[in-house]
Parts: C-alpha cells; sequence; structure tokens
C-alpha cells in the first residue's frame, strides 16, 4: 500500500510543479479569459438577431449562450500537450526523461492535469460570470454542477487524447497537421458552437461513433433545456473513451520507446 | 526615389527567396496548405448548418457570409505569406534580435516583417478565393475590385499586427497579448457587421480594425463607388503610416541584445 501511495507522490509532484508553473504564467490566460468575453458578446449578439429573425433555432438563446460557454470551457481548459511532447523530442529531452523511475506519459499527463487544475477554474469562473453578463439568466444549479463534473472528465479525457497525438510525433516529428485535423473534427462533431441536434442526420450519426460529442456537446447539454443526455448514458460513454484512450496511449508509448531504443534517442 | 526603388526590389527578392524556402520541402508545403484550407472549411460548417435553419440574420444570407470569409481569408494569407515576420515581430524585440537587421542598408521593419513567410497562407488564400466563388457574389468583371479589396484588407491586417506587436518596445514582453489582439481584429472580421453597435462598433473601425479587414472590402468587392474605394486604400494607407510611425519611435528605445545566434 506505501508503496503504490509513493508511487502516486511522485505523480502528485509532477501536477505540483505543473501547477505552479501554470499559476505563474498567466498571459496566455488572460488571453484566454479575453477570448471568452469576446466570443460569447459575439455569440449573445447572434442568437438574439436569429430571434430577431423570428426562427426559434432549437433552444433559448440565453441557455445557447451558457452551452458554449460550457463548451469553450471545455476546450480551452485542456492543455495542448501534444506541443510539450513534440518539443521534448526535437530537443531531445525525452531520451533522459524515459530513463527515470516514472513513467515517462504518466508524468507529463500528470503535468496536464496539475496545468488544468491551475487554470480550469479560473475559466469557469471567467465562463460563468461572461454568460451571467451576456444573457441576465443562470440556468438550474443541478444543470451546472453536472456540467462541471462531466466537463472536468472531459478535460482530463481530451488531455490524454492530446498526449496521444503528441505521441505521433516519435514517428513523423511534426504533429501540427495532425492535430489541426483532430481540432477541427472535434469543433463539428463534437458540436462546439451548436448542439449535435441542428446537424444534418448523416452528421449526427457520424459524430455518434466518435468521443468528440462526448466531450462537448454531453456535458455541455445539461445547460440546455429538454436536450441534456441522461448522465448515467454520458458517464459510461465517458468511461468507455477514458479506457480506450488509456489503452491507445500505452500501446503508442510501447512503440515508440521501441523506436527510441532503436533510432538511438 | 531610389531609396523607395531599392526597398521594393529589396522585398521582392525576400518574398522570392521565402517562396525558394517554402517550395524546397515540398511534402511540408502541400501539408500545410491543404490543412489550412480544410481548417477554413471545418469552420465555415457552422454557418453552413445555421443557415440552413435561419436563412437571413439582419439582412445578411449565406452568400454574403461566404464572401466575407473569403476577402479575410484571401487578405490574411496574403498578409502571413508577404509579411509573415509580423507574427515574430514581438520576439525580435523582446529577446534583442533586430540587431543583425539595424546593420544593414535595408529599411529595418521592412526587413523584419518580410522575412519569415508561412507556407499556411497559400492555404488561406486557396480556400478564400473557392468561398469568394461560391457566393456568386462577385463576377470576373468584379476581379480588379476584388483584388484591391483584399490587397487593402491585408494590408490593414499587418499594419495592425506591427502596432501590436511594437508595443514590445515599451512594455518588454507582451507577445501573447499582442498575438491575441491580432487574433481578435480576424475573430471580430468574421461576423456580420450588424451584429455589433455602439460603442464596440467604433472599436472595430479603430483599435481593432476588423471592419476595414472583413466588413468593408467584402462590401467594396460586391459593389462599390470610387469614392468608397478610395475610403479603403485611404484606411490602409493611414494605419501602415502610423504603423511605420510608431515602429520607428519604438525603435529608438530598443535595447540592444547581446547574445551570438542565427538569424533568418
Amino acid at each position: 500500500m506505501n508503496r503504490k501511495l509513493m508511487v502516486l507522490s511522485k505523480y502528485v509532484a509532477f501536477a505540483r510543479i505543473s501547477a505552479t508553473h501554470g499559476r505563474y504564467d498567466r498571459s496566455e490566460l488572460y488571453g484566454r479569459m479575453a477570448f471568452f468575453v469576446v466570443i460569447l458578446g459575439v455569440f449573445s449578439s447572434l442568437w438574439g438577431a436569429t430571434r430577431e429573425a423570428g426562427l426559434a433555432i432549437v433552444a433559448d438563446p440565453k441557455s445557447l449562450v451558457w452551452y458554449l460557454a460550457s463548451t469553450e470551457w471545455i476546450l480551452l481548459s485542456a492543455p495542448l500537450m501534444h506541443v510539450d511532447v513534440q518539443e521534448a523530442l526535437r530537443r531531445g529531452d525525452v531520451a533522459y526523461e524515459v530513463g527515470r523511475p516514472v513513467s515517462y506519459v504518466g508524468a507529463t499527463f500528470a503535468q496536464g492535469l496539475g496545468f488544468v487544475g491551475s487554470r480550469s477554474p479560473l475559466l469557469a469562473a471567467t465562463a460563468f460570470l461572461c454568460a451571467f453578463a451576456f444573457t441576465g439568466w443562470v440556468p438550474p444549479w443541478r444543470a451546472l454542477a453536472a456540467v462541471v463534473l462531466f466537463g472536468s472528465v472531459a478535460i482530463a479525457l481530451l488531455t490524454a487524447l492530446h498526449l496521444a497525438i503528441g505521441l505521433v510525433a516519435f514517428w513523423i516529428g511534426e504533429v501540427t497537421p495532425v492535430f489541426w485535423v483532430w481540432q477541427k473534427l472535434l469543433f463539428v462533431f463534437g458540436g462546439l458552437m451548436l448542439p449535435i441536434r441542428l446537424y444534418p442526420p448523416i452528421m449526427q450519426r457520424l459524430a455518434a461513433f466518435t468521443p468528440f460529442p462526448d466531450i462537448l456537446a454531453g456535458p455541455a447539454s445539461f445547460v440546455l433545456d429538454g436536450e441534456a443526455v441522461a448522465g448515467r448514458v454520458l458517464a459510461v460513454r465517458l468511461a468507455m473513451w477514458c479506457v480506450a484512450t488509456t489503452a491507445v496511449v500505452q500501446w503508442l508509448y510501447t512503440r515508440a520507446r521501441r523506436a527510441l531504443t532503436v533510432n538511438g534517442g | 526615389m531610389r531609396p523607395f526603388r531599392n526597398s521594393v526590389r529589396f522585398a521582392a527578392a525576400l518574398l522570392a527567396t521565402n517562396l525558394k524556402a517554402s517550395l524546397r520541402l515540398r511534402g511540408a508545403f502541400a501539408m500545410q496548405v491543404i490543412f489550412m484550407a480544410l481548417n477554413n472549411f471545418t469552420f465555415f460548417v457552422f454557418w453552413w448548418v445555421l443557415m440552413r435553419r435561419v436563412p437571413e440574420i439582419r439582412g445578411w444570407r449565406l452568400a454574403d457570409i461566404e464572401l466575407l470569409f473569403g476577402i479575410v481569408a484571401v487578405a490574411v494569407g496574403l498578409a502571413i505569406t508577404v509579411a509573415g515576420g509580423v507574427r515574430y515581430l514581438g520576439q525580435f524585440i523582446e529577446q534583442g534580435e533586430l540587431d543583425t537587421l539595424l546593420v544593414q542598408p535595408p529599411p529595418v521593419l521592412l526587413h523584419a516583417v518580410g522575412m519569415r513567410s508561412q507556407s499556411s497562407g497559400f492555404g488561406d488564400m486557396v480556400s478564400g478565393l473557392i468561398l469568394i466563388a461560391l457566393s456568386g457574389q462577385v463576377s470576373w468583371i468584379d476581379t480588379p475590385r476584388v483584388v484591391v479589396a483584399a490587397v487593402a484588407a491585408a494590408l490593414v491586417f499587418a499594419a495592425s499586427g506591427i502596432l501590436f506587436f511594437s508595443v514590445a518596445f515599451w512594455l518588454g514582453k507582451s507577445d501573447t497579448v499582442a498575438r491575441q489582439m491580432w487574433e481578435l481584429v480576424i475573430t471580430f472580421s468574421l461576423y456580420p457587421e450588424p451584429l455589433f453597435g455602439g460603442v464596440l462598433r467604433l472599436v472595430l473601425f479603430t483599435l481593432i480594425p476588423a471592419a476595414w479587414v472583413g466588413y468593408m472590402p467584402a462590401h467594396i468587392a460586391r459593389h462599390a463607388s470610387v469614392g468608397q474605394l478610395l475610403l479603403l486604400a485611404s484606411a490602409a494607407a493611414g494605419y501602415l503610416g502610423v504603423a511605420a510611425v510608431v515602429f520607428q519611435r519604438g525603435l529608438r528605445r530598443y535595447a540592444s541584445g547581446s547574445r551570438f545566434g542565427v538569424f533568418g
């Protein structure tokens, strides 16, 4: 038991150091906060304009602003781990990091979670305040609690998926194009700006086979009246994607380490 | 007149060198172009889905938004291809990397902004041209007007970048904030003009010149009087002039770096 705790404490230390870095370097955080103000302002105006056009989209414009605040919070809270992995590989840091008495992917993921811990609450507060300022309305507290709970799991899953993309750099070097494609698929099939129900049926069916709707639209849909997926279903689907992502990361890392040994680091 | 001619020849040579360098790695170049074009089309999916249900938003139809997106994409692509160094200006200033440029004959600003061409700019331009064509708002006869509108928008966009990144002369490390301000110009320019009113509208025509990058050029590309064309050209020249003056003022405060390195 003590041994397990000791192992865990190493990763907690990685997370704490990363959280401290996150708290120190705030310029990017302020930029993300400013982005929240802008994007929620633009969209509250856009949804107001669509209501003026006399066409109800799918939900009340106010809840659509809260929906966007929730999806953006999840998206902006997840650190871009693929950049860290790619840079570590480019600089050659990976060669000595794999030799440490900790798992490289475990430590990198812990650093990601530490970063999330320092940024996510501030971004959530910004999202809440901005959405309230632009709508003058607050969704039921139970709905907000569900967004925070499932959103936090989704952020951790997204962080792990970014890490998986980063590991691809062991073979192709530059993973930015891979990330672009991934990010665009997340925007479209995740329902970043619009609930999935508004999409053409073929896109809705395709989205159901991917983790994207469970990462963004699922947690955010709790603020939409009558749109929320059942909490239990979302929990099961998120757990399933977490297990699948862990397996993929582990598989990629095992193969990557072999490639690193063969190539000499 | 002679220094001006020399500067133009230098800028052309710099652009040609940048293009050759980009095209040398053909695979990476093609990848950047394709993915940036895909990136832009993916963003447009939102409008496509929304306007299937709401055909008109304050007088704007899907075709109008396609034209707006197209003009902004071409302008941004042009700016980051020809003046890709704007994005790194804050870094150059903060880390003392302008030293090598200061001892060379070409104008420092021209050299700095023309140094790093971004291959992804071609993807922006390709996707922008496709969106303009899809909009059906302009015909072949309108081509010169579209070109003038896109070039003016690119000049305003590059000038705003020079202004934001030049803040580093006074504030030091401000690269992240400047980059986000520059991105705000793109963000605001991609939404229909009637969504913004009051003080924000004034800001979009002045401090964050999204109106001169998006709505005005898109309006002029569709139908414009000579007066409107002159107004847009004046705005572009004005922003560029202010950016050059601010950069030159800032250069007086520039503190040289002392490290050795390779620059280019």
